[in-house]
């Protein structure tokens, strides 16, 4: 036992000890230029057909070539791995030219590559977990030499924002089981601008730069991306020195970062909407009610007062920290300039109690004694619930801002938490819901959201999702998203897009609440230069596309500087921790020995 | 009747002479009836109100001022009326536990003991059972499951920290009922429900009081951490203020106060338990009364 | 899980002490494996008690079509009944298939098994030092019950004993890490070792870094039990006839403790400690999420976020059971050691 003892003495010591010495840090004149990015959720899967998480996704475009990225100005796709592109007259054959470009193992990239991808996300239903959706519409896939075409089954104007990465084929198709694979061999072929080295689970991911890469080597030569589940501790991150950038930041650990002259707060417009989704008479795909939403939400009246009663600037500044613009439009955000609409003059619905009363006194919601408001027929109060997320603290925030506002209309709002996968089954496919919370995050092209409020997403009759966000199913919206699929002239599909934008803003089946700001942070003593997407004010982390990670400058001197001192407190501390402890096990242990000469006695 | 009432308050007057020398217990006890005292007079001064945000008037995030003496919160809500009208879903969630726990643990411990044969043996088995399921994680677990709401919070506290009390009242009951005068009330006809409930049971009554007031204590922190951890009851207590404070980002704002209130609130009513229940052990268990 | 003063000489000294070694390891183990088949039984009923379309619940939103839902529906067998899908578990978990998690796609027991060793470095340290403070403080408390240092260690560790793990954790984080006023932030922030970790003993040293704040954290808080256990039985020690025996002889106070008394009292609270090994488990969930320390707590409290019901299944699985296995080891050396029964 004793032995045991001085064992774990011994243990403490060299766990402690361990401070003394300073985390050796290879100064060399020539110090590889290395920027660490932080992220606050890790890496899911380092196979692209699995991943779903953002810094996932993220990881990967900075690996791997798509066929059209946004461009870095516009945002409208511009050439990646397909150098140019043509389109059969009726829309449904495209032919991509691939770039003559090598893998980073040397190999020549060809459409063989781009059509085995495709073909084997068609083919293999492991495959699909990702982006499945993206090749729902694809009838077929061939290359030849470097030309892919691509046959749809029906016309698909958002054809080149495709979020599918290029895969290199011969190093893939040797992959048994897609589903299970994990891609964990380094360094990964590659055909972007870095190569992932290594990968340590729920740790960090290292990226060597392409230095093949058909643009030219990225001006680092080390990208690092390091994973926290304590956004407080990412933050710290970012103060110390340990990361150099970090994005997605919710809006009070973006304010904390004011006031150090190191760091540069960069808060742009972004790429999200937060909406209300309104139960105004759920159906299924066979259009069979279903669900227990109120019947005063059927009436858009009724919807149109709740959306006057929404103050949303002070959402904004309460909810947000001011760091998020009130919403006047819809499902769009206005960071992308050529799709966003915003309701103007009559049409604009801005925050009037009074009005709100009115329109609801007016179409005979009548307030009873308890100065609750009932139905015309007087059959049923206009008590509502609003279903939100558990753990979600903004928006339970939102919703106490929200029930004090329509206590004011005569209405009663109870909150409904409920995990997410209860709240995606409530308030996507059993509609058993009033009003809850949503939002979604925006792709330049905004197909995908507008998507989520046709017809055909509700669910099916025996209670299979579809993916709708509304349950909507509108004729006048049918048409028109059917007009924007055929029409490949941008500025053209544009308005017919704003045209959905204002059906969802006045029949209010969503009503949108505010647009959050994109906020990140980055060290100026470490990071030289980064040029965000779209280049003026656009985003970095959070963007889409490569731009701002294949641009980014390390400042030269590089930071071991910094790191050094640090480390010399470390050592001094460390040292000083070091000694107590060895004169306090010194002790322990002389008192041990003596014990033992008392035995032999 | 008045001989065994005689006797109790004898009894009584005994234990509370000896309860006042252990000084860390009066402490304990005095600050744990003031917190009580506070939580159960908050409604006649405030009501839920005061967690509403939208009725936060302060500046966000403000350090300690006379308006508000321990600050405000992200929304401008005062810290100090928070604290107190959550103290209200701490201890009740606290208590309630301890007494599901008790209960639980009261019944099953004393059936274990006076049940010698295999409904013993069986008893036995279960708590055991239950004795060695990380505590923590299986009342994550049952959250989860449930949903977060007050009651399922309590459940899944009291449903796993009843076995060391189904323990000690079994040891207990054994020492009980090895006791001559059971014997003898058992041969006068005296039934199971007889013997336990009048003699068995007021004879652990004191030891069961010490160890649930521990209970409380564990529990109040069981609670905090779960909150943390994201499974709360959906009301102001000061758990979820401390998820509060991590999820606005309190720490690397500097907003000291509404990290550390919270926790000291929680630190020192917990002491206060453990230190009044320790005292009570020391007192009733005289094997350990030498200890001071 | 209370501070009171447990038992655990009287638990213990129950058993019937005569039976033989080997009687009394297969009894033990048959209780373990008895122990272990009610927590596969009670775990498989408690995830079927979810609410909701389990399939649904896998997949969190993310749009699937019908013929999508009922190929993932025959793949977790829920089209079968009950009792097929109980005997189908069952078998599936005894071959330590634990299913294959959601949110990554892969099994749950390949993700566990990447983990594990970080969270067995990190309780196992935190646990030899948690111990070796508490049996050390314990010991000379108990030996001079009322003495300053025994109201200064008690004191001290019941109010450690009182504090959040997650809060202490912040704070630690907030001094040591972040660094305040003139304190340095000198420690890691996150993880178990630096991006660009040297190589041989510098790794080691990173590493030795990056545990100091997490296994702080764990050692305060638990620290206490081990250290009131340890006193007590010192207490009980203190009474004993020998003690008082060995005095008399003129031995030197110091001598009697250390060669009678602490190793006497020692089996007990190595026994408590293996009975507690749970509760160290469970507070390897909050550090580890703290301090973003890539073990099987972070996997755990994922799960719990996201949520991931395969994945919280198989984890809570493994932590058990292996749990239980501990404890019936405990017993068993337990058995082995303790003089008393190795006598009779």
């Amino acid at each position: 036992m004793r032995k045991w003892i001085g064992a774990t003495a011994a243990m403490g010591m060299l766990a402690l000890g361990g401070l003394a010495g300073p985390a050796a840090q290879a100064a060399e004149p020539s110090a590889p230029k290395v920027i660490r990015v932080g992220a606050t959720q890790a890496m899911d899967s380092m196979n692209p057909f699995l991943a779903v998480r953002l810094v996932s996704s993220s990881i990967h475009r900075w690996m791997y070539g798509y066929l059209a990225v946004p461009d870095s100005k516009t945002l409208q796709p511009s050439p990646d791995l397909a150098e140019s592109w043509t389109t059969s007259p009726d829309g449904l054959t495209w032919t991509f030219k691939i770039r003559s470009a090598k893998w980073s193992d040397g190999q020549p990239i060809t459409a063989a590559d781009a059509a085995w991808t495709f073909n084997k996300m068609i083919t293999d239903d492991g495959a699909k977990t990702a982006n499945g959706p993206a090749v729902e519409n694809f009838a077929s896939v061939t290359a030849n030499g470097q030309d892919l075409t691509v046959k749809l089954k029906t016309p698909q104007a958002s054809m080149l924002d495709n979020p599918v990465p290029i895969m290199p084929k011969h190093a893939w198709e040797k992959v048994g089981d897609i589903a299970r694979y994990e891609a964990n061999e380094y360094p990964a072929v590659t055909s972007g601008p870095y190569i992932a080295v290594e990968h340590k689970k729920d740790q960090y991911v290292k990226l060597k730069a392409n230095p093949d890469y058909w643009r030219g080597a990225p001006k680092i030569d080390e990208l690092q991306v390091i994973f926290y589940d304590n956004p407080a501790a990412a933050i710290v991150g970012l103060k110390k020195g340990d990361i150099d950038l970090i994005g997605r930041l919710a809006p009070p650990d973006f304010e904390a970062l004011k006031g150090d002259e190191n760091i540069v707060q960069w808060n742009t417009e972004g790429r999200r909407a937060t909406y209300l989704q309104v139960n105004h008479g759920a159906t299924t795909s066979d259009n069979k009610p279903i669900g227990d939403g109120h019947p005063a939400l059927k009436d858009p009246k009724v919807r149109q007062a709740l959306h006057y009663a929404i103050d949303k600037q002070k959402l904004v500044d309460q909810v947000q920290n001011g760091l998020a613009k009130p919403a006047d439009g819809s499902i769009v955000p206005p960071m992308y300039k050529d799709f966003f609409w915003q309701a103007e003059g009559e049409k604009k619905v801005s925050f009037d109690v009074a009005k709100a009363n009115k329109i609801l006194d007016d179409a005979g919601y009548k307030k009873g004694a308890d100065g609750i408001r009932t139905m015309p027929d007087g059959s049923r109060k206009l008590q509502f619930r609003f279903s939100i997320h558990t753990d979600a603290p903004i928006e339970e925030k939102l919703a106490e801002y929200l029930t004090g506002w329509f206590k004011e209309l005569g209405i009663t709002l109870t909150t409904k938490r409920l995990d997410s996968s209860k709240f995606t089954e409530e308030t996507g496919t059993t509609a058993l819901f009033d009003i809850a919370i949503s939002g979604w995050s925006v792709n330049p092209d905004p197909e995908e959201v507008l998507a989520t409020h046709l017809c055909s997403r509700r669910p099916t009759a025996s209670g299979e999702g579809g993916g709708t966000e509304s349950f909507y199913c509108d004729p006048q919206y049918e048409a028109l998203y059917q007009q924007q699929l055929k029409e490949l002239d941008r500025p053209k599909r544009a308005d017919i897009i704003k045209k959905m934008e204002e059906r969802l803003y006045t029949d209010a089946p969503v009503i949108a609440l505010y647009y959050p700001n994109n906020l990140e942070g980055y060290r100026k003593d470490r990071i030289a230069k980064v040029t965000s997407i779209p280049e003026d004010k656009g985003m970095l982390y959070g963007g889409s596309g490569y731009w701002p990670f294949y641009t980014l400058e390390a400042v030269s001197k590089d930071g071991a500087a910094a790191e050094d001192d640090g480390s010399n407190t470390g050592v001094i501390v460390g040292i000083v921790a070091g000694v107590l402890i060895l004169i306090g096990a010194g002790y322990f242990l002389t008192r041990r020995r003596k014990t033992v000469a008392d035995d032999r006695e | 009747m008045s001989i065994t009432w005689t006797r109790r308050r004898l009894a009584f007057g005994r234990f509370w002479a000896s309860f006042r020398t252990q000084r860390a217990g009066v402490i304990g006890l005095a600050i744990l009836l003031l917190a009580v005292l506070l939580a159960v007079i908050a409604p006649l001064f405030i009501d839920a109100g005061v967690t509403n945000v939208v009725s936060g008037t302060g500046e966000k995030l403000s350090p300690p001022s006379w308006d508000d003496p321990l600050g405000t919160d992200e929304s401008g809500r005062s810290v100090l009326l928070m604290i107190w009208w959550g103290s209200r879903t701490s201890l009740l969630i606290g208590f309630l536990a301890a007494l599901l726990s008790m209960v639980i643990g009261t019944v099953l411990g004393i059936a274990a003991g006076h049940f010698r044969g295999w409904i013993g043996a069986i008893v036995m088995r279960i708590t055991d059972w239950f004795l060695v399921l990380p505590s923590l994680v299986t009342a994550l677990v049952l959250a989860a499951i449930l949903g977060g709401s007050t009651v399922t919070i309590i459940a899944a506290i009291g449903v796993t920290s009843w076995p060391s009390t189904a323990r000690l009242i079994r040891a207990q009951t054994l020492a009980v009922e090895a006791r001559p005068y059971i014997e003898r009330s058992q041969a006068l006809g005296g039934g199971h429900w007889h013997i336990t409930t009048r003699h068995v049971l007021p004879n652990v009554a004191p030891l069961l009081l010490a160890s649930t007031t521990l209970e409380v204590a564990s529990a109040i922190v069981t609670e905090s951490t779960l909150a943390f951890l994201g499974v709360s009851a959906n009301k102001t207590s000061w758990g979820t203020m401390l998820r509060g404070s991590y999820d606005w980002g309190a720490a690397t704002s500097g907003a000291w106060w509404y990290i550390l209130v919270p926790g000291l609130c929680i630190v020192i009513v917990v002491m206060a338990f453990t230190l009044c229940g320790r005292a009570l052990e020391n007192v009733l268990n005289p094997r350990l009364r030498k200890a001071v | 899980m209370t501070i009171s003063t447990p038992p655990a000489a009287d638990a213990i000294a129950e058993e019937p002490a005569r039976r033989g070694l080997l009687r009394y390891a297969v009894a033990k183990v048959g209780g373990a494996l008895l122990s272990i088949a009610m927590v596969i039984v009670a775990t498989f009923f408690a995830f079927r008690l979810l609410p909701g379309d389990p399939v649904r619940a896998l997949a969190q939103g993310r749009n699937m079509t019908p013929e999508q839902l009922d190929l993932e529906r025959r793949r977790l067998g829920l089209d079968k009944s009950l009792l097929e899908q109980f005997v189908q578990f069952v078998n599936q978990t005894v071959h330590f298939d634990l299913g294959t998690s959601y949110e990554y796609k892969r099994p749950v027991l390949d993700l566990i098994g990447e983990r594990i060793g970080a969270t067995l470095l990190l309780t196992g340290t935190a646990l030899v030092m948690a111990v070796s403070l508490g049996i050390w403080q314990g010991a000379r408390a108990g030996w001079k019950p009322g003495s300053r240092f025994d109201k200064f260690s008690t004191g001290v560790s019941l109010v450690l004993w009182s504090v959040p793990t997650f809060w202490l954790g912040l704070l630690l984080l907030m001094v040591f890490a972040a660094g305040i006023g003139p304190i340095p932030g000198i420690f890691p922030t996150r993880g178990i070792e630096s991006v660009d970790a040297p190589d041989g003993f510098g790794y080691v040293l990173d590493v030795a870094k990056h545990m100091v704040l997490p296994c702080l954290t764990m050692v305060a808080v638990v620290y206490a039990q081990y250290l009131l256990v340890m006193r007590s039985s010192v207490l009980d020690e203190v009474g004993q006839d020998y003690v008082t025996t060995a005095r008399a002889k003129g031995l030197k106070d110091d001598e009697i403790r250390r060669r009678h008394a602490v190793p006497n009292a020692l089996l007990p609270t190595v026994t408590l400690v293996f009975m507690r090994i749970g509760f160290v488990v469970g507070g390897a969930v909050t550090v580890e999420a703290i301090f973003s320390w890539p073990g099987l707590g972070q996997l755990f409290y994922e799960a719990i976020r996201v949520p991931d019901f395969t994945l919280m299944q198989g984890t809570f699985l493994l932590i058990t059971v292996s749990v239980i296995l501990m404890n019936t080891l405990a017993d068993v050396i337990y058995h082995v050691l303790d003089p008393r029964v190795r006598s009779a």
